[in-house]
């Protein structure tokens, strides 16, 4: 363990940290471009961060601690996610394998759950409404999760994204074989679900499609800051995965040199400026979905990966 | 011929367009709308079309190339065509009513592949079939079979039914341009002007459903006439 691949890790969750409200700012923007309006700066989730900390604690009076807590839980998940996964060097780095994929996974969970509780907690309408449609979304969603990644386990012969990155980078049989494309498939529409998209969630936060936003309605100043910055990270984690890991795993930091760093964080805002591309044509090409038909994306994604895992065992 | 020998990156090509079409015979099975299924079909034809054409380039079956040609201008064009025209006649263009949701559906496809895989794995055993590519042309001509039929006995709507005969055929001919790449190629043509002759039948049929029934539904035919 070196001073160097220390300064790296650190320099992964500051990426992390830091261009999460850029990628959101981003996808925001181009969304605007498409409707031909004029759209918010890229910069104005960071504008909006710095006026949530800039703002007072408003506590509802039925809160309990979890209150607190749940903020500070989930910030610290999409935190220490960063750690286990490859942002800016295609190598190990200290503390990288406390967990592999599965363990990332449960890390992310844990963020949500919390959010969760924290909907239910204060004993809010909406909180509640909220709180219930994300777990039934969840419900829908787990186990698809868990078909891919058993099926990038079944791939990959090993559970760690460092392995899948080499072996894609590697052998382009694999990266252009079936088993790898279907699996980039379904986590397209996980990815879609997870990070607050249509078809499943409303981009209009009204009260009556509401999901993730009707969770934290109740909170107010620093701890809404908290919350927001821990949904974008969330959602550069997933990004990440699906870039790094799954679908464009070249371009990241071999020899772990600063210049090499810098160039793979430049590489990655190219990277996700491609996927936040896909999902504004999603988002402009499909409507919502309406509650009942929830489960036909995640069927969909289900069925895309059972094909990738039957096409890793004739492989 | 041997797949045996093929280099991995066409192992990949052959194995991504078997497991294409199959991906687009479940479109036909999670959609509701009745385009949507001929397109699906459509562009499933055209894939097996350039299956046939790869597998008679690097496998040396010269032949292959005017099935190819045939599966194309037939299966990709024509029938498509002449689907589309009955479709336009008729005031139907989504399945109305449903016995299983498409999401259900596709869950149930997704086991009847499953199914396919362990069949076809026993089957290539017996047979002494080598290679993945040959288990995997077995994997989804079965399940093509089975969503073909699937989609026979959960849609109402004639021409829904005539698109689910067309994805068993379909299935098939995909399984034997792989299996039996030198099939006799007179068989193959009397195949294809078979189904020509089946669909022009049936559109003969659905029309004269249309004007004597009043529905092109298989729900409303349950009395018994004679």
């Amino acid at each position: 363990m070196t001073v160097r691949d220390i300064l790296l890790q650190v320099g992964q969750v500051l990426t992390v940290l830091l261009l999460s409200p850029l990628i959101q700012g981003v996808i925001v923007k181009f969304e605007e471009r498409v409707q031909r309006a004029q759209g918010p700066s890229v910069l104005q989730p960071y504008r909006d961060l710095w006026k949530l900390f800039h703002k007072r604690i408003v506590v509802p009076d039925t809160a309990s601690p979890i209150h607190w807590l749940a903020p500070v839980v989930a910030f610290t998940c999409m935190l220490t996610v960063p750690i286990l996964i490859p942002v800016l060097t295609d190598f190990p780095l200290p503390y990288s394998d406390m967990g592999d994929i599965l363990g990332g996974g449960l890390i992310l969970t844990l963020g949500s759950f919390m959010i969760l509780l924290a909907g239910l907690d204060a004993g809010g309408a909406y909180g509640g409404i909220g709180s219930s449609r994300a777990v039934m979304v969840a419900i829908l969603a787990e186990p698809t999760l868990i078909l891919v990644f058993i099926g990038i386990t079944l791939l990959a012969k090993a559970m760690l994204p460092f392995v899948v990155n080499h072996l894609l980078v590697g052998d382009p049989a694999v990266y252009f074989s079936p088993a790898h494309l279907f699996l980039v498939a379904a986590f397209f529409v996980l990815l879609l679900v997870e990070t607050d998209r249509l078809p499943i969630h409303s981009n209009t936060h009204v009260e009556v499609y509401m999901i993730e936003e009707a969770r934290v309605l109740e909170y107010s100043g620093p701890l809404l800051g908290l919350l927001k910055w821990a949904s974008m990270m969330k959602q550069f984690i997933l990004f990440t995965i699906f870039c790094n890991v799954l679908t464009l795993p070249w371009g990241l930091s071999h020899q772990g040199t600063a210049l090499g760093a810098l160039a793979a964080a430049a590489g990655l805002v190219v990277k996700f400026v491609l996927v936040g591309c896909a999902v504004v044509f999603v988002e402009t090409v499909q409507s919502r979905l309406r509650f009942y038909r929830y489960q036909e994306p995640l069927a969909a994604s289900f069925l895309l990966a059972t094909l990738a895992i039957i096409a890793t065992q004739l492989a | 011929m041997s797949f045996q020998t093929l280099p991995p990156i066409l192992a990949s090509i052959f194995s991504l367009l078997a497991i294409a079409s199959l991906l687009l015979t479940f479109v036909m099975l999670g959609s509701r709308w009745l385009r949507n299924y001929l397109y699906a079909f459509a562009a499933e034809s055209w894939l097996i079309a350039i299956l046939s054409a790869a597998v008679g380039y690097f496998a040396g079956f010269p032949e292959l190339y005017l099935i190819a040609i045939l599966t194309a201008v037939f299966r990709g064009v024509v029938l498509p065509y002449l689907v589309w025209r009955i479709i336009r006649r008729l005031d139907v263009d989504r399945e109305a009513h449903e016995t299983l949701q498409p999401a259900s559906a596709l869950i149930i496809g997704a086991l009847s592949v499953v199914f396919a895989l362990l069949v076809a794995r026993r089957v290539g055993g017996e047979l002494g079939l080598v290679g993945t590519v040959a288990v995997l042309a077995l994997t989804v001509m079965l399940s093509m079979k089975l969503i073909g039929f699937l989609m026979l006995s959960i849609r109402y709507e004639a021409i829904s039914q005539v698109l689910g005969l067309l994805i068993l055929e379909n299935g098939i001919f995909l399984g034997a341009q792989v299996l039996v790449p030198g099939m006799p190629m007179l068989v193959e043509i009397v195949i294809l002007f078979d189904l020509l002759v089946a669909v022009a039948c049936f559109g003969v049929l659905v029309r004269y459903l249309s004007s004597a029934v009043g529905t092109t539904s298989s729900r409303e035919l349950k009395r018994l006439v004679g």
